[in-house]
């Protein structure tokens, strides 16, 4: 027979735990609301140092070209740093509202690897290929700009390679080839074949 | 003792689930040939029986509907209506009831029909006859059957086998023995089977079929050469005097020539073989993108290349296609569909929610040395090795010219077009002129990829387009 005294007890404490998880339900939903929506900007580290030219080739699903831009950043003096640098530049630009060439949230690249002046690896995260827009069109301006973009921070560049998370993949969205080695000048003379 | 005999009964079980492993993996099909196509089924081997899906049978021979209420399937094809019921042998077909040899099977909301059934279910619901050959797994729909005859001549000796269509098949010359090898073609053999000949060049000939397609060996006693003639009709055996080595030589490998053969040329003739191969992109588990959330690439591509194989059949133009159902092809199966084809010309079928009209895409290779671009009248040599991911270099120029000429004729019809380069699979590794085209809108609105108007209206400007392509590419393949 459980006194009376004890049946008090544990009854208090069933109701705190209660109470405890309805207090912590409350927090959570505050602290969602204060945070918003997890945040799908592409972030730069900050650079110090002079600012210098960066050269993006910007896709234009509406126009079907690649317009180039150039913008003012400082910039690393190490290779595959800048080359990075430029990638997350023109990946923030398709993420920012009304972008001409959207892609999906969280898109981002890890990191350049440079294994000579003349072969790049990008290294893209899985949120890039996962949430890209299938089709022959979009995907070729997406991996076109890419390209182009790099071989416009290193001029020695010719030719680059692509993986997601590290790995390998087929494709960048079920058309595009990402498998093997792009030639930069191949990409280059197809890219003037674009409106 | 014991401890001996129990490692021996672990290893005897281990060879038999490798052996069972190895039957499971060999997937067993029936190869279909019917007069619209050339496809293979199936078999979901089930209590004993084999059963073969509805679905997959019929979509390639017409217009399909069914759907699923409860335990029964209702069906109409081409108009005519049928009712299965899951776990029941009775069936009605055009309101008249059949008695299938073994249950009705319905498994995932598709309805599975015995193996043996088929050639009592076709002729009924397609009005169609139906021949089914169930030791070697071969099904011929309607009229497709190619028969053959023999004719010993002298002077010189020789054997001409003549069919009732053309035939495009591997030959393999060996010692004292050819073998004509009919892998696609739906060739059916006489009774008895084995022909005999009192002779002294030739001494039998036998027809056999098996799940990989029909061949014809004959027994000779002296060495031959095989040519071809009649628009690929007739293949001649021909005695030579002097001995030869054995050789094995591939069909598209250049054959010997036999001046004495009567004139008949020792390649089949350009119209035995395929002009253009369409390639549906996707399939199975591979869906393409999503057109909408109802509309899977994968399906609108192959109705796609269906609509444009029929508009190029009514031109003449001899068409086929690396997929006629809902299958996965990988991306190299796509290309050796291609280069072992013949065909003069490769097209890979997409389409896209996003953009409009139709955009033609060529590959994306490094530059070429000019030596290794072909002329207009001279093929590249097919005996130059590439590397498997730049096999197509050699044909950039005429894929170019193909996809230029495409896009002018889709924009004299009123049809948004352009041209472009992209790194696109398997476009590569494709060894004939290649092209790859995405179909979209033109207004933005992905439903009218479905629309039978527009699918019509696009279908027409490309068989437009492709069929005056023949007379250039042909005579550069």
């Amino acid at each position: 027979m459980i006194s009376r005294r004890l049946q008090i007890v544990i009854v208090t404490l069933v109701l705190a735990i209660f109470a405890m998880g309805a207090y912590l339900v409350h927090l959570k939903r505050k602290a969602e609301s204060i945070s918003g929506p997890p945040v799908s900007q592409a972030l730069t580290p900050p650079v110090s140092g002079p600012a210098e030219q960066l050269v993006l080739y910007l896709a234009s699903d509406e126009q079907n070209s690649l317009r180039v831009t150039a913008i003012s950043s400082a910039l690393p003096s190490d290779s595959g740093e800048r080359g990075r640098l430029a990638l997350h530049a023109l990946i923030a630009r398709y993420l920012e509202k009304n972008s001409p060439h959207p892609l999906g949230p969280g898109s981002d690249l890890h990191d350049v690897y440079l294994l000579d002046p003349a072969s790049a690896v990008v290294n893209l995260n899985a949120a890039f290929a996962d949430t890209h827009r299938s089709g022959i069109e979009v995907e070729q301006l997406s991996v076109f700009s890419l390209v182009l973009t790099l071989k416009a921070q290193l001029p020695q560049l010719t030719r680059v390679r692509f993986l997601v998370d590290g790995k390998p993949r087929e494709t960048l969205a079920g058309h595009i080839d990402l498998s093997g080695w792009y030639d930069v000048d191949a990409v280059s003379r197809a890219s003037d074949t674009l409106k | 003792m014991l401890k001996v005999q129990a490692i021996a009964v672990r290893f005897t079980a281990l060879l038999l689930l490798l052996l069972a492993a190895s039957f499971a993996a060999e997937p067993r099909r029936i190869n279909v040939y019917a007069p619209q196509a050339l496809y293979q089924v199936d078999i979901l081997f089930r209590d004993g029986v084999d059963y073969v899906g509805l679905t997959d049978l019929l979509e390639p021979l017409g217009r399909l509907e069914s759907g699923v209420d409860g335990k029964k399937l209702k069906l109409t094809f081409n108009g005519a209506e049928a009712e299965f019921q899951d776990g029941k042998r009775q069936c009605r077909v055009r309101s008249n009831k059949l008695d299938l040899p073994s249950n009705f099977l319905l498994v995932d909301g598709r309805g599975y029909v015995p193996a043996t059934s088929v050639a009592q279910l076709l002729p009924r619901l397609a009005d169609q006859a139906a021949n089914f050959h169930q030791a070697s797994r071969r099904l011929f729909v309607g009229s497709s059957e190619i028969h053959y005859s023999t004719d010993l001549r002298h002077s010189p000796s020789r054997l001409v086998f003549s069919f009732t269509a053309p035939v495009n098949p591997s030959t393999v010359i060996e010692k004292n023995r050819v073998r004509l090898l009919f892998r696609r073609e739906p060739l059916v053999g006489p009774v008895p089977e084995t022909v005999s000949y009192n002779d002294v060049f030739v001494q039998s000939a036998t027809f056999a079929e098996s799940p990989a397609g029909a061949e014809l060996t004959v027994n000779l006693l002296q060495p031959a050469t095989v040519s071809t003639g009649d628009g690929g009709r007739t293949v001649t055996i021909t005695a030579t005097p002097p001995p030869q080595a054995p050789v094995a030589a591939p069909q598209n490998a250049p054959a010997a020539v036999n001046p004495s053969s009567g004139g008949q040329q020792p390649h089949p003739a350009p119209r035995a073989h395929p002009f253009v191969i369409l390639d549906a992109a996707h399939g199975g588990s591979e869906t393409g993108s999503m057109l909408s959330p109802s509309l899977a690439e994968k399906n609108v591509n192959l109705a796609f290349a269906r609509r444009l194989q029929k508009e190029l059949e009514a031109r003449g133009v001899y068409v086929v296609l690396t997929r006629v159902a809902d299958n996965l092809l990988t991306w190299d199966q796509r290309a050796v569909s291609a280069n072992t084809s013949h065909s003069s010309l490769y097209v890979a079928i997409h389409t896209s929610s996003t953009g409009q009209g139709v955009r033609f895409y060529t590959s994306v290779l490094p530059a070429t040395p000019p030596s290794t671009q072909p002329s207009a009248q001279s093929a590249p040599s097919s005996r130059t090795f590439m590397p498997w991911d730049q096999a197509q270099s050699p044909f950039l120029a005429q894929s170019s010219a193909a996809a230029s000429a495409l896009a002018a004729q889709c924009t004299s019809a009123g049809l948004t077009s352009r041209t472009s380069a992209a790194p696109l699979r398997p476009l590569n590794s494709v060894t004939i002129p290649a092209v790859a085209v995405e179909i979209a809108p033109t207004d933005g609105n992905a439903e009218e990829l479905a629309a039978p108007e527009y699918q019509q209206r696009v279908a027409t400007a490309l068989a437009t387009g492709i069929a005056a392509l023949r007379d250039k590419l042909e005579v550069a393949h």
